[in-house]
């Protein structure tokens, strides 16, 4: 098999699988939208990998492959540090909601708690 | 105001505290003021909640552990949501000695602060004042307030003080994190509150054990430091 196949088979299988986590609801799209550039990018580079030679050699890369590994650790790092961002966002959110929930809860016990003052007869 | 006009709230933040929890809510009620107690239960695992009930407090429980951040800004929103006049934090484990409850607050009846805190260096008056690392510690953090915002505070890390409706209403809102008590105080200076002390003793604690560790107080160091001069360079408007 040679690589070039292999390379457009991987990433079209890769793009092709977040968009079926987009269309089953695993991934919304906010969150997909990063995963579906970077793996369009791959399908594209694997059709087109004249274009990325080129570009390689343009940007001063020796060797191509210096390239693709160089590009996807920014890539990677890149979208590391934006799922942190989500991650501190939700636990903000989830702290926020911890304090609400048990706010609630008390102030629905207090109120039971009034009820069951009023009406003793109802109380079970 | 006066102590009996003002409405107040005590603030008890608490993390398995079992054992130590009741006695402090007594030593609170024994002096009759009319002051509510909240005790907030941060996810204790413990008959914290239990024994603060049986105690006669009120206790809002929190599903999970949040941190003392977390703990104690619920309290402050519950301030402000039930129109709290003054919020004093007072730890759960024994620590803080009620009979300076009055002291603490007087400042904030007068209209001469908008913060009080309890301080343990401002005499020398005997009582614990904390091991020698936990002091040089403070020492940094009062250098540190000093330097950034020309406030003198002695006692940075004490977790013992006391708040009017305008940083309760703050602070319910935007409270820091994990080791908030340094960063709480800039954080209520950016917003131009007046910030004042009072002497107060502190006991040793009696039972359970200080929310930080060796290991743990060297991050707290370098967290509550970057946290300090992020405050200094983000803009009032942001906040």
């Amino acid at each position: 098999m040679n690589i070039h196949f292999l390379a457009i088979l991987l990433s079209s299988l890769m793009f092709l699988f977040v968009v079926d986590l987009v269309r089953r609801h695993k991934l919304t799209f906010k969150y997909a939208l990063a995963w579906l550039l970077v793996s369009a990018a791959g399908v594209f580079f694997a059709v087109f990998h004249k274009f990325l030679f080129k570009l390689a050699g343009f940007l001063g890369f020796e060797l191509p492959s210096n390239f693709i590994f160089f590009t996807l650790f920014c890539v990677f790092l890149f979208l590391s540090l934006v799922l942190t961002v989500f991650l501190c966002q939700q636990n903000n959110r989830n702290d926020t909601m911890a304090q609400k929930i048990a706010l609630l809860e008390f102030e629905i016990k207090q109120i039971k708690q009034n009820l069951s003052k009023y009406s003793p007869s109802q109380k079970q | 105001m006066n102590v009996t006009s003002a409405k107040v709230l005590i603030i008890v933040p608490a993390f398995n505290e079992s054992g130590n929890i009741a006695r402090s809510i007594k030593d609170i009620q024994k002096y009759n003021h009319p002051f509510d107690i909240l005790v907030i239960d941060d996810g204790s695992k413990d008959k914290t909640v239990q024994e603060a009930l049986e105690a006669g407090a009120r206790v809002v429980s929190l599903p999970f552990n949040l941190g003392i951040g977390g703990a104690v800004q619920t309290g402050f929103q519950y301030a402000l949501e039930h129109g709290y006049d003054i919020a004093v934090q007072m730890d759960g484990d024994g620590q803080h000695d009620a009979s300076f409850l009055v002291k603490l607050i007087t400042p904030i009846l007068e209209g001469q602060a908008d913060m009080v805190i309890g301080s343990r260096f401002i005499e020398d008056n005997g009582g614990f004042k904390s091991s020698f690392s936990r002091r040089l510690g403070i020492r940094f953090f009062v250098r540190l307030i000093d330097a950034l915002t020309g406030l003198n505070i002695s006692d940075p890390t004490s977790g013992f003080r006391a708040h009017n409706q305008k940083i309760i209403t703050a602070f319910a809102d935007n409270y820091p994190q994990d080791f908030p008590e340094p960063e709480a105080i800039v954080v209520a200076k950016r917003l131009g509150g007046r910030i004042s002390e009072v002497a107060v003793l502190m006991r040793k604690r009696e039972g359970g054990q200080s929310s930080i560790g060796q290991l743990k107080s060297i991050y707290y160091m370098f967290k509550v430091t970057f946290a300090i001069c992020l405050h200094m360079i983000r803009s009032r408007e942001s906040r």
